[in-house]
Order: C-alpha cells, then sequence, then structure tokens
C-alpha cells in the first residue's frame, strides 16, 4: 500500500493541470532552441519542473506522455524515446524527493544524475531500433567510435555519456530557476512543496562543496568512460 | 494559429465509422508487425498494400500524400543517409568519404530500417487523420481509462499551438526591442532568458486559474460519469482487432521458429 500511496500523492488536481502545461513547455522550449541553433536540446525542461514540485510518478508520466504526443503529432523520430522521457521523469523526482533540489550545487548533482540515467536508458534502444546511429547529430561521434573498432554497446553508450551532462545539467538548473521565480504561495498547491524550498546556509562552504562534487563527479564520469573505451 | 494540433480531416467513409480502439490497434498492430517480421520486404509492402489503400478507403489520400511526402519521407530519408554513411556493417564497400565507408550491407540495413520507421509512421498517420482525439478518449474513458489521462491528452493538444503562437509573439517582440538571436553562441544562449521566462511565468499563472475552474466542474468526482455521444462498436470492430491481434502473434512465432 505504500507504493499505491506514493503515487497518489503525486496527483491532485493542480498536478492534472500542470502536465499539458508542462508538455507544451518542453515541446515549445525545445523549438526556440533549435531556432536559437544551440547545440542543446532542452526539451526536458517541463518534465523536470513536474518531477521537481510533484513527485517522480507524476515526472515520469509527464515524461512518456510528452514523447508520444510530440512523436505522434509533430515530430516521428520522438516516438521511440518515450521510455528515456520516462525514467528523466522518474530520477528527478527521486532526486527532488531525497532532497536534492534545494540548491543550485544540489541541481548540478540532479542533473548528472538524470544525465546518467538518459545515457543508460537511450542506448538499448538506439541499438535495438536504430542500430546504434540515430537521427541526431551526435552520431557522428558514434560512427567515430565505432570505426576505430569500438564495439556497438559502448560506442552508443559513450557517445550519450558525453552529449546527455551538458544538456540535462542546464535543463535541471533552468527548472531551479523557474522554480525559485514562482511564488511560494503558488507552489504550495502542488502535492510536493517542501521538495523545493530553498536552503539557507554559508555560502561560501557551499561553493566548496560544490567545485568538489563536480570534480569528483568528473573524474568519476572519465573513470568510467575510460573503462568502456579500453575494453 | 490552428486551433488544436490535430490531423483530423472530417470524411464520411468506411474507416472514419470504425471504432476509434479498432483503428489504434490497426496502427499498433501493423508497426509491430513491420518491426518483428522476418522478412525483408514485409515493411514496404504494408505501406504499398495496406498502408496506402486504406487511405483511398478513409477517402484522405491526399491529405495522406502531403503527409508523407512533408514529414515522413524527410525524416525517413534522412535516417537513411545517416545509416547508409556510419552503420558499420559488411564488406561489399561501393564508395568511401574520408572515414565513412558505404557497404552493401549497411545500404540494405539502412533501407529495412528507414521503412519500417516509413511504416510506422504512416500507420499512424492514417489513425490520426481518420479518428478525432476526443473520440478516442471518450471511447477509453468509456472502457476504464481515467478520466484524467483523457483530460491531459485533450488539453496537451489544446495548448501546444496556443503556446507556439505565444512564444512567436515574444520571439518578434523581443526582436524587435533588438534582441540578437542570430550572432555568437553566447549571445544566443543568453536570448534564451528574456525568451523563456515570460513564456513560462505566463503558462504556469494559468495553472492555477484552470485548476480551480476545472475542480470547480466535478473534475475529481467519483461518480460515473455520462457522455453525451455514443460511440459505436460493432462486432466487425471485435472481430478485427482479435485477428490483428492473433496476427502478430503469428508474426513473433513464425520470427522464433525461423530464428
Amino acid at each position: 500500500m505504500k507504493l499505491v500511496d506514493s503515487i497518489k500523492k503525486d496527483f491532485n488536481t493542480v498536478t492534472w493541470v500542470l502536465i499539458p502545461v508542462a508538455i507544451a513547455i518542453n515541446v515549445v522550449m525545445g523549438e526556440i532552441v533549435v531556432l536559437l541553433k544551440l547545440p542543446i536540446y532542452l526539451d526536458s525542461i517541463g518534465t523536470v519542473l513536474v518531477a521537481a514540485v510533484c513527485g517522480p510518478w507524476a515526472g515520469a508520466l509527464t515524461g512518456a506522455l510528452s514523447n508520444t504526443i510530440w512523436g505522434l503529432l509533430i515530430d516521428p523520430n520522438a516516438l521511440p524515446w518515450w521510455p528515456v522521457a520516462l525514467f528523466i521523469g522518474f530520477v528527478a523526482g527521486w532526486c527532488a524527493k531525497f532532497g536534492l533540489f534545494k540548491n543550485w550545487w544540489k541541481v548540478v548533482i540532479t542533473g548528472f544524475l538524470v544525465a546518467l540515467t538518459a545515457a543508460i536508458a537511450s542506448t538499448p534502444i538506439a541499438v535495438y531500433i536504430y542500430g546504434g546511429i540515430t537521427a541526431s547529430g551526435s552520431s557522428f561521434i558514434t560512427a567515430y567510435l565505432l570505426q576505430t573498432g569500438q564495439g556497438l554497446i559502448p560506442a552508443v553508450f559513450s557517445t550519450n555519456f558525453l552529449v546527455e551532462p551538458v544538456d540535462k545539467i542546464s535543463t535541471s538548473l533552468l527548472a531551479f530557476a523557474i522554480i525559485q521565480g514562482l511564488s511560494t504561495r503558488f507552489l504550495a498547491r502542488f502535492p510536493r512543496p517542501e521538495n523545493v524550498e530553498i536552503e539557507q546556509g554559508a555560502t561560501r562552504n557551499q561553493l566548496f562543496y560544490a567545485i568538489g562534487i563536480v570534480v569528483v563527479l568528473v573524474l568519476i564520469a572519465a573513470f568510467i568512460l575510460t573503462r568502456i573505451l579500453t575494453q | 494559429m490552428r486551433e488544436r494540433l490535430s490531423f483530423y480531416v472530417k470524411r464520411e467513409s468506411f474507416l472514419h465509422n470504425l471504432n476509434p480502439l479498432t483503428k489504434l490497434v490497426l496502427a499498433l498492430g501493423l508497426t509491430l508487425i513491420g518491426f518483428l517480421s522476418p522478412w525483408y520486404w514485409t515493411p514496404l509492402a504494408i505501406i504499398f498494400f495496406i498502408i496506402a489503400p486504406l487511405s483511398f478507403v478513409g477517402k484522405v489520400q491526399r491529405d495522406f500524400l502531403n503527409a508523407a511526402f512533408r514529414l515522413i519521407l524527410p525524416a525517413t530519408g534522412f535516417l537513411f543517409i545517416m545509416q547508409a554513411l556510419f552503420q558499420p556493417v559488411g564488406k561489399t564497400e561501393l564508395f568511401s568519404i574520408w572515414f565513412l565507408h558505404v557497404t552493401r550491407e549497411s545500404l540494405a540495413y539502412a533501407f529495412e530500417n528507414a521503412t519500417r520507421i516509413f511504416a510506422m509512421v504512416s500507420s499512424f498517420t492514417i489513425f490520426l487523420l481518420t479518428t478525432h482525439p476526443s473520440e478516442l478518449m471518450s471511447d477509453l474513458t468509456h472502457r476504464g481509462l481515467p478520466s484524467q489521462f483523457a483530460y491531459v491528452i485533450i488539453s496537451t493538444i489544446q495548448i501546444i499551438p496556443q503556446m507556439q503562437a505565444k512564444a512567436q509573439t515574444i520571439i518578434a517582440a523581443q526582436r524587435s526591442r533588438g534582441l540578437d538571436t542570430e550572432s555568437s553562441l553566447f549571445k544566443r544562449a543568453g536570448a534564451l532568458v528574456p525568451l523563456v521566462s515570460p513564456l513560462v511565468f505566463g503558462s504556469l499563472v494559468e495553472v492555477e486559474e484552470r485548476a480551480i475552474a476545472i475542480e470547480a466542474r466535478g473534475f475529481t468526482s467519483r461518480h460515473t460519469k455520462t457522455s453525451l455521444r455514443e460511440i459505436p462498436d460493432s462486432s466487425f470492430d471485435k472481430a478485427l482487432r482479435w485477428i490483428l491481434l492473433l496476427l502478430v502473434v503469428a508474426i513473433i512465432a513464425v520470427k522464433i521458429w525461423l530464428s
């Protein structure tokens, strides 16, 4: 029953109304980024937003519906990726639940974890549906790695791993900035306003923590990547 | 501005009168058969011998051709080129550019994949051309889908075009104030803030009002809601759904048997 209660907690009327708006934010952000010719996607801001203020289950639903509707009505290439969007929402929701959405350096960690999830979840889809080469520009890197004699799965995974963190960390930071711009009274209507209460603390210590954590994350990433590529 | 994001074309045809769920099962079934079939030419056969005739049955052939050439063909064509160039399979090299080798096998692989995606997208296009979204949703709600899902999907396809129009207005307004959306990368990234914040905050403010409005209309009520329109579900619909299900199972069986 604990699971059912946890799912139920995510969905009140405001959640149901926020989800369509969040999906529209995903779609329109994706289009603005293309218009500005920026080298990132930012097409899961709405999903991360819902995940942070409403919870993991609502986030997962937003992600899955977002890609399905996008794929059916706008760009068919978005359709096979709905499980990735689902996991993005789910992991962002759990991160927020464990207090990783309360100040900017914690949000960076959330972004990194979300990116890791996205990289893992999109690898099997890229491999089994597209044979590793998708219709996105980052397939250049995959192709190059394949030509240097890498296996298919390591090549796809390391491409995703190189591309995702920048995108997902900026996505999470933007979602955080949006939430900070909303009033407490408005946020209190969502199921989990306590997730995004900002933490006040010694700012200098925070900066040191932040730098330390980013360095550790980069080291872990480099370690994983070299392990994969030297196999 | 389009009122809602939908391909639906109102016509009077056999396909339009089928139950929405049957058409959904048809689109899903054709997709699965295209992806799971062990024979190389199946997706192409589905496109030419099932989907194309269906577009005539549904009297939507012109809209279908339009969508096929303007949306589906560019997307699958791009996928075909990417895979033909980058897929490192096969040995019979046809020609090579820089470090990319185009082989006969990679061409064949890319072609198969492109036709599969084409079959998938075009079967869903036929489905969307002949099915009104609210009809599908009220049928599914009738069969036990929570009405909140129906609300989310219907209101999403209404909100997206509204928001796209709003984004266009904001972009035009900020450009007329001299916002730089074309020069260096940093300037373009900086342009994100004045474009995104009015859009996002503006649409989030509406959320609260809308929540109060639908709450006042019994959105969370647990009573069964009556529907104005009855959607027909004939025995032919039921038979067709079973046949499609059996076909998918048969294809999976053949695939396992042949491998």
